[in-house]
């Protein structure tokens, strides 16, 4: 079901022996010019984040804005049930009774929260996806063994010579694969 | 790594003892027109300071218990505040000799009817002299761990031996349960029982909570103090900065559990004889003071530690520091000052001139005896892998 080259993703892939080249590799790479980088390692290294030039994170404002929805969800719930809904006078309280709300509140403020990291981050990791093109390369498999892998997204016209840019930066293998989205 | 003794710091010493000498001046001169009135002052500035000093103890043993590597590199400042422990015992001196002004268990003035019967069944624990054992048992635990870990850290700067640092490691641990018994009973005993016949188990450690507060704050601004006088040599990087403000959002938010677990089930219980003390405090002018405290001591504090470059920017970080100083003071006014004044708070001149008088007496000793010596501590086995920390 081939649509054409816009719907299809190029990735230059490039094998290192450890995780100083890769991301030494990795600022030559973005000083000329690739933005959309990724690493592919054994294990997580301190400070890939900053040689890929990655955003910070938008999990922290969502968790934030979801924290805030759970507190404000939760008094407009404990509010509706005790003061409107069904108002039963216990020892003279008040109805809408903000102290009595406020471990409610915190609890959904969690709740809420943490929904909300688990469902965004699932989308902001790329899930749900079946399939990656990286994949379709054999030698990408000693990502999860012992070697240190950086990919580029790229244009099939940049391929050729953003491949002799990476071997020269130390890559000891080199590969392109092409995929649907 | 090697950081020259510390040699500076003479003019600090020199306006923190102008601060001393006038603000504890001052508050004697108020205390010869109005000597109830000040004692209340000094009161509250001596239980604020004290509490800090203690607390600070409190944290560096948790840091030598849980053998924590990052804090090593602001250490020796944490192991010097409690030492001020020594001076606290003889600024205590006015409160002890006051006790029959302060404390109605104390004086010669008659309760009304429950409130003088159920005084009286406490007579056997609140009685002056058993007050004072008490007080002297609080300060030689102080005292004698917070000169223990010091010595032991300075000791290690010549020698390098790590032995000490497993000895601070098991005195941490071990004394951690002793330290939080003289803090509960010293809350009990400076604060609770301002109203004897008032009791909550959870009052030994909302004083916990906002004197730790409070020592995280005084630690930052120590930290970025020094950091500006270069006695750290370097060893300070943004990355302690970012771990200690995270601790001081931390306990923001664990004050602010503290203090509304309490006014919870007091509230909600609606006990005749525990419920009487919020009843003072949510009435007339009290009740303002503490709204202020909900939203300055929890809610903007919160929303300004959650972000990531204040707590990296060390200029930034030590104002909210001092901001939190601040509503610590108000927070401990508003706690022991509405038995003075029921019906509404009445400042008076020498709740600043004893709070600026006892603080500045406390930040000339602590700076005093930092220095000398290295202000980091040179011998730790673990100072390098503190100095290479950035956990991000």
């Amino acid at each position: 079901m081939s649509q054409g080259a816009p719907l299809r993703r190029t990735f230059v892939l490039a094998e290192f022996a450890g995780p100083e080249p890769l991301f030494a590799a990795a600022r030559k790479v973005r000083a000329a010019g690739h933005t959309e980088l990724d690493a592919h390692m054994p294990y997580p290294v301190h400070g890939a984040d900053e040689a890929l030039g990655l955003k910070r994170s938008p999990v922290p404002i969502i968790a934030l804005v979801g924290g805030l929805a759970g507190v404000v969800s939760a008094y407009l719930m404990a509010w509706w049930m005790n003061a409107v809904d069904f108002r039963i006078n216990v020892a003279g309280r008040p109805f809408d009774a903000l102290p009595a709300f406020v471990p409610i509140m915190f609890e959904l403020g969690v709740l809420f929260a943490s929904l909300a990291i688990f469902v965004s981050a699932i989308f902001l990791f790329g899930l749900p996806r079946v399939h990656h093109p990286v994949f379709e390369l054999d030698e990408f498999r000693s990502a999860s063994v012992d070697k240190f892998w950086l990919s580029v997204r790229t244009t099939p016209d940049a391929v050729a010579p953003l491949r002799e840019e990476l071997e020269r930066a130390g890559a000891s293998y080199v590969g392109s694969v092409e995929g649907e989205p | 790594m090697k950081i020259s003794p510390w040699q500076g710091g003479g003019r600090a010493i020199g306006i923190a003892t102008a601060v001393a000498v006038a603000g504890l001046g001052l508050t004697a001169l108020g205390a010869a027109f109005d000597p109830r009135r000040a004692l209340w002052a000094y009161l509250v500035a001596f239980t604020d300071w004290v509490g800090i000093a203690v607390a600070a103890l409190i944290l560096l043993m948790s840091f030598h218990a849980a053998n924590a590597r990052w804090p090593v590199a602001v250490r020796r400042v944490l192991e010097v505040i409690p030492l001020s422990t020594a001076l606290f015992l003889v600024l205590f001196l006015p409160v002890l000799l006051g006790a029959r002004e302060l404390f109605p268990w104390a004086g010669p003035q008659q309760l009304a009817g429950e409130a003088q019967r159920a005084m009286e069944h406490r007579k056997s624990w609140l009685n002056l002299p058993f007050f004072t054992v008490r007080a002297a048992f609080y300060f030689a635990v102080w005292i004698g761990f917070s000169h223990l870990f010091h010595r032991w850290s300075v000791e290690q700067d010549r020698s390098g031996a790590p032995g000490l640092s497993l000895k601070a490691h098991r005195l941490g641990a071990g004394g951690l349960p002793l330290l939080a018994l003289t803090l509960t009973f010293a809350a009990f005993d400076w604060w609770m029982s301002l109203t004897p016949q008032f009791y909550s188990t959870i009052f030994g450690v909302y004083y916990f909570a906002g004197s730790f507060d409070a020592a995280i704050a005084v630690l930052i601004i120590a930290a970025a103090w020094g950091r500006r006088e270069g006695i750290f040599g370097g060893a300070l990087t943004t990355a302690h900065f970012h771990s200690l403000g995270k601790l001081l959002l931390a306990f923001t938010a664990f004050w602010a559990y503290i203090a509304f677990s309490q006014f919870l089930l007091i509230w909600i219980a609606n006990i005749p004889e525990e419920v009487p003390w919020y009843q003072v405090r949510n009435r007339g002018a009290w009740l303002p003071v503490g709204v202020f405290l909900a939203l300055f001591h929890f809610v903007v504090p919160f929303f300004v530690l959650l972000s990531r470059r204040i707590k990296r920017e060390p200029e930034k970080l030590q104002w909210v520091a001092a901001w939190i100083l601040v509503v610590h003071f108000v927070d401990v006014y508003w706690v022991v000052m509405p038995h003075l004044s029921p019906a509404a708070p009445h400042p008076h001149f020498t709740d600043l001139t004893a709070l600026l008088g006892v603080g500045g007496a406390a930040v000339a000793f602590t700076l005093w005896r930092l220095r000398g010596r290295s202000a980091v501590p040179v011998g730790d086995p673990y100072l390098q892998e503190s100095l290479r920390y950035d956990p991000r």
